[in-house]
Parts: C-alpha cells; structure tokens; sequence
C-alpha cells in the first residue's frame, strides 16, 4: 500500500477527535446540559406541579435576598465544608504517607481505610445514626461502661455538626487517601536519594520535596471534595433530618423542601443556581490559588 | 519511624475506624428482638442467620440483585468505553473548544441532582427510559471524574508514540486500540473500579427512574426497609452486609492496577 | 409488487379469523399500583386482591413500591412526568397535598361504600366540594401504649387508672414508676412529627384552623398551654431529649423498656406485637387534659385524574373496599379497619384495638377538618422545627406559636 501523504490535517484527523469525544458528549449534553438549562430556565417562573406554573423574572432571586433560612442553610453549609475539607486533605494525606510504600500488608490496610468509601451514603447515614443514639447507641454504652457520661452527639447543635463533620470524614477519607497514594508513588525516587544523601530529615524532605510535588493532586483533591461537601444532601439528611431543629441543615435540604414540600420549583431553581455560582467561585478561586504558587517555584 | 511502632499503630487506628462495619456485620446475626435490648449486648447473645435467611426467602432479593449487578457492570462498561475516548480526544487532539468542554464537563459536577430532578424525569419520561433499567444506565454514564482521570493519565502517554504509528499509515481508530488502550489499561482499571462503586451505591438515579419491584436495585430495596414508623432492621442489615461483598470482590481483583492507575496521571494534574 | 401486497393481504384476514375471538374482547390492562410499606403491606394487597384478579383476568396489577421517605416526591416527580400510578395508597396528610389530582369517587357504587364507613376516615379525604376523593382503608388512632411491668413494679394498676386519669394525675404517677424502676429513664416518649403532637393540642382545647378552616387559629392560650405542657415534659427529664432534639427512635426506645409510655398510634399494635418479649404492654386512654381526644388518620386508596385507566382502576378501588376484602386486608396488616361494619377479630391483641377504638369516637370532628387542609401540610415540616427551636430554648413557646400562625397565613392568605 502506498505511503500516506499526510500526517496531519487529513480529514480522518479532523474528524478523528470529534468521534471520540461524541458519545460521551452526546449523553451529556441530553441527560445533564439539558435539564441543567431546562433548570436555569425555571428559576424565573413560580412553577408549582400542584398548581401551574408562571413567569415571574428576577422575583425568586429578590426574595432569596430577605429568606432567613436560605441564609441559615447558607451558612451551616460553609461551616461544614470550611471544617471537613482541610480535616480531609490533612487526613487523607497522613494516611497516604502512611500507606504508600509497598510492604507486607500494606494493601490490606488501604483495603480497611477504602472500605467505608464502599459503602453507600444511606447505609451509612443510618449505621451511625444507630452508634451514635443517645440512650441506645453503642458509643454512649461503651463510655458508660468506662464509667464516662454519655455524650448526646446528636441531640446538641454543635455535637451534631461536628458528628456529620466526624462521619464525613470516616467515609470518605479512604477515597481520598487512594489519590494521594497514587500521586505518592509517581514522584521518582530519585528525588529522595539526592536527599538522604544531603542529609536531610524526614521533616524537610516532606517539605521541600513531597508536598511541592503533590501540589496538583492536593488540587483535585481540594476541588472534589468542595463540591461534594457543598452538594451534601442523602448522609445528612438520613442522620439528622436537619435536626436538632435546623441547626444541621444545609441548603440542598432546604432546597429539596422548597421544591418539593412547599410545591415551589421555581423558587428551588433560583437557590440551585446560586449554590451553583457560589460553588464555582470556590472552585476558581483554588485555581487560581494554585496557578499562582505554581509560577512562584 | 519505627517499623513495628508503625504497624502497631496503623493496626491500632483500623480497628478503631473499622468499628461502625464489625457493628454493623455482627448486629446483623442479632435476632430483632435482641437489637434494642437495654443493656446493649456488644456480641450476639444467640447468634442467628435467620436475618439472611428472612433476606434472601423473600425471593425478591434475586431480582434486584440481578438488576444492580446487570446496571453496574453494563454501566461501567460504557463507561470505560466513552470515558476513555472521550479522555483520548481531549488529551492528545487540538481543537478549538476543547478546553472549553473540558471545563464545562468539570463545571457539571457542581450541579446536585436533587436541583434538576425534575426536568430529567421530564426527559426520561419523553424518551421512554422510565421503569427501564437503561435509564439508570445511560445518563449517568458520562461520568465528568472518569474523563478527567483518562485525560489526566492519557496525557503521560508520549505523543512519540502517536506519531510514528500515523506516519506508518495507521488509521486513528486503530491507533486508539492498538496503542492507548494498552498503555491506559491501569486508569481503564481505575475507572471501572469507581464507576462499578458510583452504580452499585447509586440510590438517586434509580429513585428517579424506577418503581416497579421487578427493576428495582439493591439500594432501592435497602430503603423500603425505612417504614414511615419504624426501621426493618432485620433484613435491613442482612442485605447491607451481603450488599457489601460485590464491592469488596471488584476492588480487591482490580486492585493492584488501582494504584498504579491513579500514579502517572496524578503529579501532573 | 401487486401479487405480494394481495398474498400479504389474504395471509393477514386468514390469520385474523384464525384469533380466537375472545382474544379481541379481552385486551389487557395493566394497572400500576403504588405502595408504601411499614411491614408487608403491599404483599398483603396483592393477596387480598388475588381473587379480583381470577375474575378479571384481563387486568394485570403491577406492584410498585416506593421508600416511604421519598414518597410524595416520587408521586410529585410521576404526576408531573404525566404518568400518574393507576391506584396509589396514601396517607390522610398526603390526601391534603393531592387533593385536586385526586379523581372523585362518586356514583352509586361509592355512595352506598360510603355508608359504612366511619364519619371521621371520610372526612379525611373529602375535598372542598364535600366530594370524596380517596377510598379509606386503615383507620388509624393516635394514643398511648404503656409498659404494664414497669407500673406494676411501682405497685399502680394501670389500666384501671388510665380509664379516667388526667395528665395531672399521670405525672404523678410517672414520679412513682421511674422510682421504682432505676433501669426505666423516662416517662414518656412521643413520635417525633407534628401530627402526634397536635394529640397534646386538641387535648388541651386547641387546634389549627379557624371553624372555617380559611385562616389559622394556632397562637391560643390552649395552644400555649400545649406547647408549654410539651416543653416542661422535656425540661423535667420526663421525655428524652433524643427524639425530638435528635434522632432516636421512640418505637426502639419503647422495646427497650427504657420508657414507660409512648404516645404513638394504633399502628404500634402490629408491630409491637412481634418484636417485644421482655415486658407487658398495652394500650391504655390517653390522660385528659381539657379533653379526652385522639387525632384520627389512616391509609386511603386512590386513582388521579390523569391516570391512564381510570375506569378500572376504580372498579379495583371499589372491590378492595367491599366488606370482606376491607376486612381481610385489615385483620392480615393488623390495623384498625374504617368501615364501622367491620367485625375483624385478630390473631392476637384485640383489646388493645378496642382502647383505640373507644379514643376516637371521642374524638371531635374538627380534628380531621384541620388535618385535612392541604395548606396545612404545607408547613408540616416548618410546624416540627419550630416546636424543636421552643424545646432547644432558643426561641419562647410563645414565639413558636407566633411563628407558625404567621407562616401558615402566608398560604392561606395566597
């Protein structure tokens, strides 16, 4: 067969690219881009499914303004997430220091520590709604019989959120820890040899080389676990039910009663799009966080 | 730090983080009525398996894990599928947009489902893909992570290897088999291993999708169990715990590439 | 082309009249039916409906179970897709929030259904025009179940007491019980939703609405007193802070003997009849405190004015509904049933059923008027929470009251 006269810029090229990309494009832009705009449309109408629905404009964002509940959920969603992501990073990241050498039994221990990530949020929502029951839940037991007073980590309204925040972190530690391994174990032992023979401590070395190394992947694992902590809804709701009263209740509970309970989509819409833009200017923000200190090295 | 204190430690910390699960694994040989008894008994008192048996007798317990199984794997599947293409176009092509959908997909991960529910029953419904276990399959397929971890790892792939096939005459498609695939089967290992997980755990989706009993999932059932008055607690530990095993299979069959998976694509994000 | 067309013509009338023609008659509708379970209640349908199903072989029903906690959304999501189940069973609050999708149940067959069935469960599914829009199934009762050991520890004869006593009188007898029971830590626990404590408000004189029902009457001294009565029960230790304040389960909390009586409802029957061995129960009066009340409830089975087969979804409707289907379905699900005809005698506890029985004919009407209002189960949550900021001590009950008059006129006032 006769050699090809181009390498690049034939048409197969051209196309090439586009025909890979479709059909996961294709199901995204159906099933997520669609209903996404469909949503951003129904911000602006009071739309009821009892009753109908009407154009209203900017009105549900004016009444988002004067919604004390709306800024309450606000609110306890920020706190949450300030606390849970750093607690995560840091956690994730001790373990993957732990963990990431090759060894006797090192993949069984990153088996225990992924195991809870295997789980599904329900199951876990309710196992530790059960072990953390005031009168009949395990860990009051066991401190009684260590002769301590039990602790009511979900009837009081800082224990509760500091147990979602406790939970949270239990479930999803190992996912993170995985990444953190992997990023671990790309970085050349080179780097590492250079210093022990420079005589350099464990302390330095972690500072110097590892951390600046893992930049990036403390990135990501920074940026997912932002928007997972923002968007919690299933653990909080099947542990506390927002209670004790509202004190753990963020905004897609609220936005899931709105919507559903009062029968207002419209006005649920509004509060999405708002979580949405707060979201994404989380997410910008570490970005450009992290493009900065890039170009300082 | 000391080799033994290190394991002591590492040994000492698991118990105590794997304790929610032990309760869970030993609450589940508990008969019902010794679950809230007070004092709370830490080991059975009169170990049972009736829970399973209870579980599994209601004979529904086949269908619905025939139907998890069937969703994850053919979802993952997919996924791997147009993930990985969709990954290989966005790492090793230029076009214009590209990073644009790049970011957008990225940006999609922001949106909590719960907020356009709605208009995706809406679409299912018009489409035909309600009650039908291909709803639950196909939208959420296109999973933003599994893109982003194929772009990230394809782009260690070098470019060397691309060229000198092309120059040989190759077509694209062959490329893409003969030479990506191989050389990414370690993330391809990692995405199947998150996408069999997002499936086997997904409540949302099917919740969204599915009523009727004969295509419900495994996560659909566990949350019948939660009455309007009371918790089936019974059969809801029993069909936890055995809802667990698949899980624990996939990973530690795929777990070697797992690691390896996530290593090259990971300092260079 | 013109010979195949007349052979494909001539093969298709010769396979047409080799159909039998009952095939033609009897096309199938598949019914959807769409059910909540606490235990096994959508099996129990499909057994009770069994014989339906012989003799009408040409509906198939199609079982389709929802998780209680997302019900009404996935309702909502399914009527709003425009595919609406054929026959659903719901509760009485969400008969209030479907109220205008429901289809009437009206015709001579219904009517003379109606007839035996009691005032209170139909009142419940009436709407606004007096129609009747759901059939009822179970009647349910609000009341109290107490743990017969834990009194008789304390030397009190318990259900003689509880024929007349008031609330004042129960405190009383709560400081004994806990005296003599080190291991019982509360007196009482009460089921952690505003409909189990309106029980409190109806006793004390109160209620929701105006007589009309088109405003809200909810900031009253009798309220106040109710909410207040409420809040001293948790500050006295006599009621546990985790339920209200937290997420125990009072149901869990009651079998583990750790309270002497939760005010739940007749449904506690079937369930406390299989899982607890260790003590003596029973269902006892509710104590007086203005008033002897209950708040009636109950399941109600129905059809929207969308579904696609509405025609025989009634017919099913108006089958399950017939004495004996009614009955037997009640008897195997353990429930009280709301036909005033009934003549159930169950495996096991009927006298228990007879207490609850007797609580709700003393109930007043108005309490299903106020239930009923689909403006009200609107704030159902908001209701919760709000009563929650009063317990935690963060807001005054009197606050609370004014709070939720307010919010709940915002809909009425719409």
């Amino acid at each position: 067969m006769a050699p090809r006269k181009r390498t690049h810029g034939t048409f197969e090229q051209t196309a090439a690219p586009l025909l890979f990309l479709t059909p996961n494009l294709l199901i995204f832009l159906i099933f997520i881009i669609l209903p996404a705009v469909l949503g951003l449309r129904m911000s602006l109408y009071d739309w009821s499914i009892l009753s109908g629905t009407g154009f209203v404009g900017f009105k549900n964002f004016q009444k988002l303004l004067s919604d004390a509940m709306f800024w309450k959920t606000l609110a306890n969603t920020f706190v949450y997430v300030i606390f849970v992501v750093p607690l995560l990073v840091v956690f994730a990241l001790g373990l993957a220091l732990l963990l990431s050498k090759e060894g006797k039994g090192m993949g069984l221990f990153r088996a225990f520590y992924y195991l809870p990530t295997m789980l599904s949020l329900i199951i876990v929502g309710i196992a530790w709604r059960w072990i953390l029951g005031f009168d009949l839940g395990i860990f009051n037991y066991i401190l009684k019989l260590l002769g301590q007073k039990p602790v009511s980590w979900l009837t009081n309204g800082a224990m509760a959120n500091a147990s979602l925040i406790m939970v949270t972190i239990w479930t999803r530690v190992g996912y993170f820890m995985m990444m953190f391994i992997g990023g671990l174990q790309a970085i050349p032992s080179t780097y590492y040899e250079a210093a022990e023979i420079d005589g350099a401590t464990k302390w330095i070395v972690l500072r110097r080389i590892t951390l600046p190394l893992l930049r990036p992947m403390i990135l990501v694992v920074v940026v997912l676990s932002t928007i997972e902590a923002f968007k919690s809804y299933e653990l909080i709701y099947v542990m506390t039910q927002g209670g004790p009263g509202s004190s753990t209740k963020f905004l897609v509970q609220y936005i899931y009663q709105v919507a559903f309970e009062e029968d207002r989509l419209g006005y649920g819409a509004a509060m999405s799009v708002v979580l949405l833009a707060v979201i994404g200017l989380f997410t910008t923000v570490q970005f450009i966080a992290q493009k900065n200190e890039y170009t300082n090295e | 730090m000391n080799k033994a204190l290190r394991y002591g430690l590492l040994a000492l910390f698991s118990c105590v983080f794997l304790f929610p699960i032990f309760w869970v694994i030993i609450s589940s040989l508990k008969p019902q009525s010794e679950l809230f008894t007070y004092p709370l008994t830490i080991l059975p008192r009169n170990p049972t398996i009736a829970n399973y048996i209870t579980a599994f007798a209601s004979g529904d317990f086949i269908t619905y894990f025939k139907n998890s199984v069937f969703v994850a794997v053919v979802a993952t599947l997919i996924t791997i599928t147009i993930n990985v293409m969709a990954g290989y176009a966005l790492s090793k092509f230029y076009f214009k947009g590209r990073d644009f959908i790049f970011y957008m997909m990225i940006g999609t991960l922001m949106i909590p489902l719960q907020a356009i529910m709605v208009p995706i029953f809406l679409l299912l419904k018009n489409l035909g893909l309600l009650n039908s276990l291909w709803g639950v399959i196909i939208p959420p397929a296109a999973t933003p992570t599994g893109v982003f971890l194929a772009r990230q790892y394809i782009q260690t792939i070098p470019d060397s290897f691309i060229e000198a096939a092309r120059i040989d005459g190759a077509k694209e498609f062959l490329i893409f088999r003969k030479i990506i695939v191989p050389l990414a089967k370690p993330i391809i290992a990692t995405i199947a291993i998150f996408s069999f997980m997002w499936r086997w755990n997904d409540f949302l989706w099917p919740f969204i999708v599915i009523s009727a009993k004969r295509k419900m999932t495994l996560q659909l059932a566990l949350a019948n169990f939660v009455g309007q008055y009371q918790i089936n607690w019974a059969n809801l530990l029993a069909m936890t715990v055995v809802t667990m095993i698949p899980m624990i299979v996939v990973f530690i069959v795929l777990q070697k590439y797992f690691v390896t998976g996530l290593t090259a694509g990971g300092v260079k994000a | 082309m013109r010979r195949r067309s007349m052979t494909a013509l001539i093969l298709l009338v010769v396979l047409a009249a080799t159909v039998p023609s009952s095939l033609w008659a009897q096309q199938k509708t598949t019914l959807s039916v769409v059910w909540f379970n606490d235990a096994n209640e959508s099996d129990v349908f499909m057994k009770t409906m069994a014989d339906y199903q012989t003799s009408h072989p040409n509906v198939v029903l199609d079982m389709q179970v929802i998780p209680f906690k997302d019900y009404e959304n996935k309702l909502k999501l399914m009527i709003a897709g425009g595919n609406p189940p054929d026959v659903v069973r719901i509760t009485n609050n969400q008969v209030a929030m479907f109220v205008d999708q429901l289809e009437p149940l009206t015709g001579k067959t219904f009517d003379t259904l109606a007839k035996n069935y009691y005032s209170s469960s139909l009142a419940l599914a009436r709407d606004e025009a007096g129609r009747l829009v759901a059939m009822p199934t179970e009647a349910t009762a609000n009341g109290m179940i107490v743990n017969k050991t834990l009194f008789a520890n304390a030397g009190i004869d318990v259900a003689k007491l509880s024929q007349t006593w008031t609330w004042d009188q129960w405190v009383e007898a709560m400081k004994k019980v806990l005296k003599a029971n080190p291991k019982a830590k509360y007196g009482i626990t009460v089921d952690f939703s505003p409909h189990r404590f309106s029980t409190f408000m109806f006793e004390a004189g109160g209620r929701f609405l105006t007589n009309d029902g088109k405003a809200m009457n909810f900031n009253t001294p009798e309220n106040l007193d109710a909410l207040n009565f409420f809040k001293m029960l948790h500050d006295d230790g006599l009621a546990p802070a985790s339920v209200w304040m937290g997420s125990e389960n009072p149901q869990e909390l009651f079998s583990a003997g750790l309270v002497a009586c939760h005010v739940g409802g007749s449904w506690l029957i079937n369930a406390y009849n299989a899982t607890i061995k260790d003590f003596e129960w029973a269902a006892v009066r509710m104590p007086k405190r203005k008033i002897n009340s209950s708040v009636p409830g109950g399941k109600f089975v129905g059809t929207f004015k969308t579904s696609a087969h509405k025609k025989e979804a009634l017919d099913l409707i108006a089958a399950f509904s017939d004495k004996s289907h009614n009955e037997q379905y009640c008897k195997d699900t353990f429930n009280l049933s709301a036909r005033s005809d009934a003549a159930i005698t169950y495996s096991a506890r009927n006298a228990d059923f007879a207490v609850f029985a007797a609580d709700l004919a003393a109930t007043p009407a108005y309490t299903a008027e106020d239930w009923k209002s689909p403006d009200l189960n609107k704030i159902y949550s908001y209701i919760r929470e709000q009563v929650v900021e009063g317990l935690l001590g963060k807001q005054t009950m009197a606050q609370t009251a004014i709070n939720i008059q307010t919010k709940g006129n915002t809909y009425f006032g719409k």
